[in-house]
């Protein structure tokens, strides 16, 4: 930066400006920043329960799904499950968090998850798919969470290297400058203070 | 049954008649006598139930029939050894069964199984596959003649009367379930029928037992569920039990508590007790379903009376293929390390 500068008022207008606004763009990304993690924080702590909640659903479902396998004949069950007559949707929107686009998931459920008769089924199976039913609705909230957290935590990320770029190397180089060019100026203006001074005296004697 | 002198649940205490003798199944019955000595007891299974893990619960099935055959077997290899097993034991019964209607009203319950995923397949408009069971009385070979033509008439008049009646249902209302509502009728109403006309108080007995469990089960699950407003009651629960629909209906009307005493003048007041309690404090079926096949087991044991006849044949197929679902659950069960007191509730 200092090799190329020109060490002239004009230089020196301008990066003044440089600095106003490096300084207000700083103060912009901390206060951004601040907000993400604070947002960020937020969302952390609501996935961490909603993840254990889904687990523990999940796990159940399987756990009734095993045992309706177990007790049911292999072509029975596979008759049961051939034709499923829920239909699900899944919709995205976006919603614009501090200028992030986190997405907003909708789902669209329509029909019975219990497809199937009961004279060859296991009630094992009707309360798999019932602990199924219920586990999705936490699975797409905690998949739209986490998606945020992930995309929050990358934008995060980018401003905080934003802020430090400015914070430690623009601002301080843009200062130095300013203080090399003022100097240099500052010498130049000396310089010819004394060698008007001279003047005056060769011209006095 | 109109016509006919039924036998109700009062007639009755806890088991209905299996029948007289019949001296022509005097070698058989022996030969069904020497097997049954080989079936696993309950100590067995819970033996297999305590143990620490897979490995070890496989390892007390190494001096059996289940035997794996070597260390560290996949599950799916263990499916397959079950399944054979299951096509010995109803290869047994196709042997030892003399009267070969009664065999092959058993092997209807592939048909209806083969025709019910079919039938599921055409009517969504998926591609029919050939993944079909080759136990039954039909052939695959026809079977999926007769799908891919539409030309029903190839199959036997009681699956073609099922086919019709199942079309019909499901285009109603383009509701899959009610394929299935109207082929478990048809099953229901076709193996009494069958029985009636062998004249198997045996089989007639049996066929009421189980159209009542699968009442009792479907009572349950429709209060679980709470879908009983979704379908009409006299499309699932069967006729020709010894409880009447009737009674079913009404106790969908009640709740857990008071279901057993609705139940006390039938055999069943203990399946109703322990499958409701359990249900409402667990919500799960095992209770319900261990005491439904305990009861069913019950009944089939109750064929030891009978020195010789087609009965204790039956009663060997149903139980032998009880114990293969047991041996399946608990292996299942400690492939994925359930709870041991998940697979004592489903076992008794």
């Amino acid at each position: 930066m200092l090799a190329n500068v020109n060490a002239t008022r004009m230089e020196l207008l301008r990066l003044r400006k440089r600095v106003a606004l490096a300084s207000r763009g700083h103060r912009l990304l901390s206060e951004k920043r601040d907000e993400i993690s604070r947002r960020l924080i937020k969302i952390a702590r609501q996935i961490q329960p909603l993840r254990e909640r889904v687990e523990k659903e999940l796990l159940e479902t399987c756990r009734r799904f095993m045992l309706a396998r177990a007790t049911m004949e292999p072509e029975h069950t596979k008759a049961a499950l051939e034709v499923p007559t829920k239909k699900f949707s899944l919709a995205i929107t976006f919603a614009s968090v501090m200028n992030v686009k986190v997405p907003q998931l909708t789902k669209e459920i329509a029909g019975e998850i219990i497809c199937y008769g009961f004279a060859t089924t296991s009630g094992e199976m009707d309360a798999a798919l019932l602990a199924l039913e219920r586990a999705l609705d936490s699975l797409i909230e905690l998949a739209e969470k986490e998606k945020q957290a992930r995309l929050l935590a990358t934008e995060l990320q980018m401003t905080r290297r934003r802020v430090n770029v400015l914070e430690h190397v623009v601002i301080p180089e843009l200062h130095e400058t300013i203080r090399f060019i003022f100097d240099k100026l500052a010498e130049a203006e000396r310089d010819n203070t004394s060698r008007l001074m001279k003047i005056t005296d060769i011209i006095r004697a | 049954m109109n016509n006919e002198q039924r036998t109700t649940n009062l007639d009755f205490y806890t088991y209905p008649s299996v029948g007289t003798d019949d001296w022509c199944y005097a070698f058989e019955t022996a030969r069904v006598r020497a097997l049954e000595l080989q079936m696993f007891t309950r100590a067995a299974f819970l033996d297999m139930a305590n143990a620490e893990n897979f490995e070890q619960a496989a390892d007390l099935l190494s001096g059996t029939e289940y035997a794996l055959p070597g260390p560290g077997e996949d599950f799916v290899q263990l499916e397959s050894i079950l399944l054979l097993r299951r096509t010995a034991a109803r290869k047994i019964f196709s042997d030892l069964m003399r009267q070969k209607s009664i065999a092959e009203l058993f092997k209807t319950r592939d048909d209806f199984a083969n025709l019910r995923l079919a039938l599921r397949r055409t009517l969504t408009e998926k591609p029919l596959l050939n993944d079909y069971s080759d136990e039954g009385n039909v052939s695959l070979d026809l079977f999926e003649q007769a799908f891919t033509e539409d030309n029903y008439e190839l199959l036997p008049t009681y699956m073609q009367q099922a086919v019709e009646q199942a079309v019909l249902a499901y285009y109603q209302n383009k509701d899959i379930r009610q394929i299935d509502f109207v082929i478990d009728s048809f099953q229901a109403d076709y193996n009494l029928k069958e029985a009636r006309r062998l004249k198997s108080v045996f089989l007639i007995d049996l066929f009421g037992i189980q159209n009542d469990l699968t009442g009792i089960r479907t009572m349950l699950r429709l209060k679980f569920t709470e879908s009983h407003s979704n379908v009409r009651p006299e499309q699932v629960f069967l006729k020709g039990g010894f409880v009447e629909p009737e009674l079913f209906e009404q106790a969908l009307e009640l709740g857990y508590e008071s279901l057993a005493p609705l139940f006390f003048a039938t055999p069943y007041y203990r399946i109703v007790e322990a499958g409701a309690s359990y249900l409402a404090s667990e919500k799960s079926f095992l209770r319900a379903e261990q005491q439904c096949d305990e009861h069913l087991t019950g009944f089939l044991k109750s064929t030891l009376q009978i020195t010789a006849g087609p009965q204790p044949i039956v009663a060997f197929l149903l139980m032998k293929e009880n114990e293969i679902r047991n041996v399946r659950l608990v292996l299942t069960a400690k492939k994925n390390n359930l709870d041991t007191k998940l697979i004592q509730d489903r076992i008794g």
